[in-house]
């Protein structure tokens, strides 16, 4: 009874020392203020209203726009590159041939010339708002895709900014390399009529993928980054040293992050994503391509996906699986010759180191606590081992 | 018969993709002006719901006025009258005759309890602020808060950060001389030094060619930048072999590298404190109508601009920057006579005790 007592005493002493130690004594003040977080402004109801019409009236004008330029723009026969046009100011024949000398060299660097499809280039000028109308759409490239209408034209609809707009008008030099930049500008603005002028209209489970996904693997047909020589949507990401590009990373489809992590599966299911869809394809089909569009891709760097693919395999596999009857996975499985999350986990770990996933203690904690399990199955062991029954 | 019924069919269906397309045009045509016909009916309404908010959000509400500055807030314990009182000088005497327009754009401010959970009224006008702000505080949201006159984006691209008045501009000088003789590049020691046309180079004035090689001057400078700033940037890829090259000191590697970069992505060597204060004196070299000259003619170059902001030619505003930071050298840690002797002593005594006990001794 008293050896009971004194460890009743010993165990009441050990938690008045662990309370001492952790708890803090009444009366004691904050350290610190509380955080205030202030409200950030939100537009009335109404001004919500009136700013989501205006939405729904740029992609309108946006696609009648392009349906309108295909039917009156007259194709320019003498240059095998994209027919430019120009709208929101008229430019002097100089400025129009520099672009257009930009642009021919952007096509010869893509390896094209005569195309069976061919592409136009309506470069929007940026021009002063008007009280009558909502902003135009400046912030998005619309793309206008080949249909039963117009079996031969691709339209691209492409903003130029206040910047690119000033170095068209011959009014500020671009920084640093001028017209390098100016051309990878250009170039990555083709998007998918990029890759409709380099193989032509793809099959309908192909088109039926891209269309599910909204072009997010065939944005962009160069082999360089998208914005210059190394810079892809990954490098939008931001460094993985940082608490931002976790966040960035746990924002995306489970699939993606898989393939970010180096998994097979993973990756197979971030490129089929939407290849299931049997959705039926609009006419007009116009893909608009947000500000933003790194932030909703299943595959990162997936802009130079089927670029890469087609740089790979060679065109006339390529053009194989771009035209073939047959499923996404079956065809560019054929086309790759390996199975498509194993070529992709490969892919992606050219440009990112795979990340780890899942819990990671520290080797210390995982040490410690491996010795104290060994120390209590010891202890308990041995006393099992001495006990009698009487 | 036969054949003109033939040539007739297949004019009709050779047509009939441009009928439709025509169709499809008129229809989304339609579609898009009555879109901009709803929209322009909902900008109204959106005006008056706009205009009814603001009369409820600061009805009962009380005005301050001090100076050009005009504050509208819900009746409470924040010093809103002594923090405008000491703001609106430092305001005027930045922007001087431009703040003309200020009453225009008055302040709304929604004072609330910062420690209590009862859910707060979505916020469509104003700035919400914690109603337990001190004096300092309240000064500082005032002077970050104010309606700048106007600003064009190319002296705001040049600047690197937002003009604002300032309670203390002798801590940014203090600053901008840490930076002047910390900074890793030959260019700014020359400016520290005394070298106008390098303090030139370093702030972005004048001639914007060949930056790298100016503000950049020497490989090993080069060098460290790669290493240092952008080697995560480099490492994959076409490029990984040129980073490998640049390590190895092989300067024309580090140079491809860097001029690969996107466009404005080099580091400028001085941050933009250095460009803020040099603004600054110009606009207090100028006189009240300094601004004004200042954002006049945004299609100048910026050393025309601050020079006529500050009525003297670029060169000399420059040296009146550099020396304005050099008199600003931070004051350094001066220990007194005794301080030497006493950390002497305390070493000696701490060491005495540890040889005098025992190994063993707790």
């Amino acid at each position: 009874m008293a050896s009971v007592r004194r460890w009743v005493l010993i165990g009441l002493t050990a938690c008045s020392v662990l309370a001492l130690a952790y708890l803090p004594p009444r009366g004691v003040k904050s350290s610190g203020k509380s955080v205030f977080v202030g409200q950030s402004l939100q537009a009335t109801r109404a001004r919500q209203y009136a700013q989501a019409l205006a939405e729904e009236w740029r992609n309108a004008d946006a696609v009648v726009h392009l349906l309108e330029d295909r039917q009156r723009v007259k194709r320019d026969f003498s240059r095998a590159s994209p027919t430019m046009v120009f709208r929101g100011a008229t430019l002097p024949p100089n400025a129009v041939r520099n672009v257009e000398t930009v642009m021919d060299s952007v096509w010869r660097g893509l390896g094209l010339g005569e195309t069976k499809v061919r592409v136009t280039v309506v470069i929007e000028l940026q021009r002063p708002g008007s009280v009558d109308t909502p902003t135009p759409l400046q912030d998005r490239v619309a793309y206008l895709t080949p249909d039963t209408t117009d079996r031969t034209t691709c339209m691209v609809s492409l903003p130029a900014g206040a910047y690119w707009t000033l170095f068209i008008l011959g009014k500020r030099d671009a920084r640093h390399e001028g017209f390098g930049r100016f051309a990878q500008w250009l170039q990555a603005g083709l998007g998918p009529c990029a890759f409709y002028a380099a193989y032509g209209t793809p099959g309908r489970p192909v088109r039926s993928w891209l269309a599910a996904r909204n072009w997010d693997v065939g944005l962009y047909l160069g082999s360089h980054g998208i914005a210059g020589e190394r810079f892809s949507s990954l490098d939008l990401m931001g460094n993985p040293g940082f608490s931002g590009f976790w966040d960035a990373v746990y924002s995306l489809p489970p699939a993606t992050v898989a393939c970010l992590a180096g998994r097979r599966r993973g990756c197979r299911a971030a490129v089929l994503a939407g290849a299931a869809d049997e959705g039926a394809i609009p006419i007009p089909n116009v893909i608009l391509v947000k500000r933003r569009w790194w932030r909703v891709q299943h595959l990162l760097p997936g802009e130079r996906y089927l670029g890469d693919v087609a740089r790979t395999v060679g065109r006339d596999r390529f053009l194989s699986f771009w035209t073939s009857g047959q499923p996404v996975d079956t065809a560019l499985a054929a086309a790759l010759k390996r199975s498509v999350g194993e070529w992709t986990a490969d892919w992606e770990r050219g440009f990112v180191r795979p990340i780890r996933l899942g819990p990671t203690p520290p080797l210390g904690a995982t040490v410690i606590a491996v010795a104290i399990a060994v120390l209590v199955l010891t202890v308990v062991a041995a006393t099992a081992s001495r006990r009698q029954v009487r | 018969m036969s054949r003109l019924l033939g040539v007739l069919l297949t004019v009709s269906v050779l047509a009939s993709p441009v009928s439709s397309q025509d169709s499809l045009i008129a229809r989304l045509r339609r579609q898009a002006d009555s879109l901009l016909s709803a929209w322009r009916d909902a900008q109204k309404l959106a005006a008056v719901a706009d205009s009814l908010e603001q009369v409820r959000a600061t009805a009962g509400s009380d005005t301050i006025a001090v100076g050009g500055l005009r504050i509208i807030a819900n009746p409470s314990p924040l010093p809103l009258r002594e923090a405008a009182e000491r703001a609106w000088p430092v305001i005027d005497s930045l922007y001087g005759s431009a703040v003309e327009d200020l009453p225009r754009y008055p302040f709304i401010f929604r004072a609330v309890d910062p420690d209590s959970s009862v859910r707060r009224t979505v916020l469509h006008v104003g700035v919400e602020l914690p109603w337990d702000l001190d004096v300092r505080a309240s000064t500082n949201v005032l002077l970050t808060t104010v309606t700048a006159p106007h600003f064009d984006p190319a002296l705001a691209d040049w600047l690197g950060a937002a003009l604002r008045p300032t309670l203390r501009p002798e801590d940014e000088r203090a600053a901008v001389f840490v930076q002047l003789v910390t900074a890793p590049s030959e260019a700014v020691r020359g400016c520290f030094l005394g070298d106008i046309a390098r303090c030139k180079d370093v702030l972005q004035l004048g001639d914007s060619t060949g930056l790298l090689a100016r503000w950049y001057v020497t490989p090993a400078e080069r060098e460290a930048l790669v290493t240092g700033s952008f080697t995560d940037y480099f490492a994959r890829g076409a490029t990984a072999i040129t980073l490998q090259n640049c390590r190895q000191h092989r300067d024309d590697a580090c140079t491809a590298l860097l001029q690969a970069l996107p466009p404005g992505s080099l580091p400028r060597p001085l941050g933009p404190a250095a460009r803020l204060v040099l603004v600054r004196e110009a606009l207090r070299a100028g006189g009240r109508d300094a601004y004004r000259r200042l954002v006049a003619s945004p299609n100048t170059a910026i050393e025309a601009r601050l020079s006529s902001a500050a009525r003297m030619d670029i060169d000399s505003l420059v040296a009146r920057w550099r020396n304005g930071v050099v008199a600003a050298r931070p004051k350094p840690l001066t220990l007194p006579w005794w301080a030497g002797f006493a950390a002497i002593g305390w070493t000696a005594f701490f060491g005495f005790c540890a040889l005098r006990s025992s190994r063993w001794r707790l």
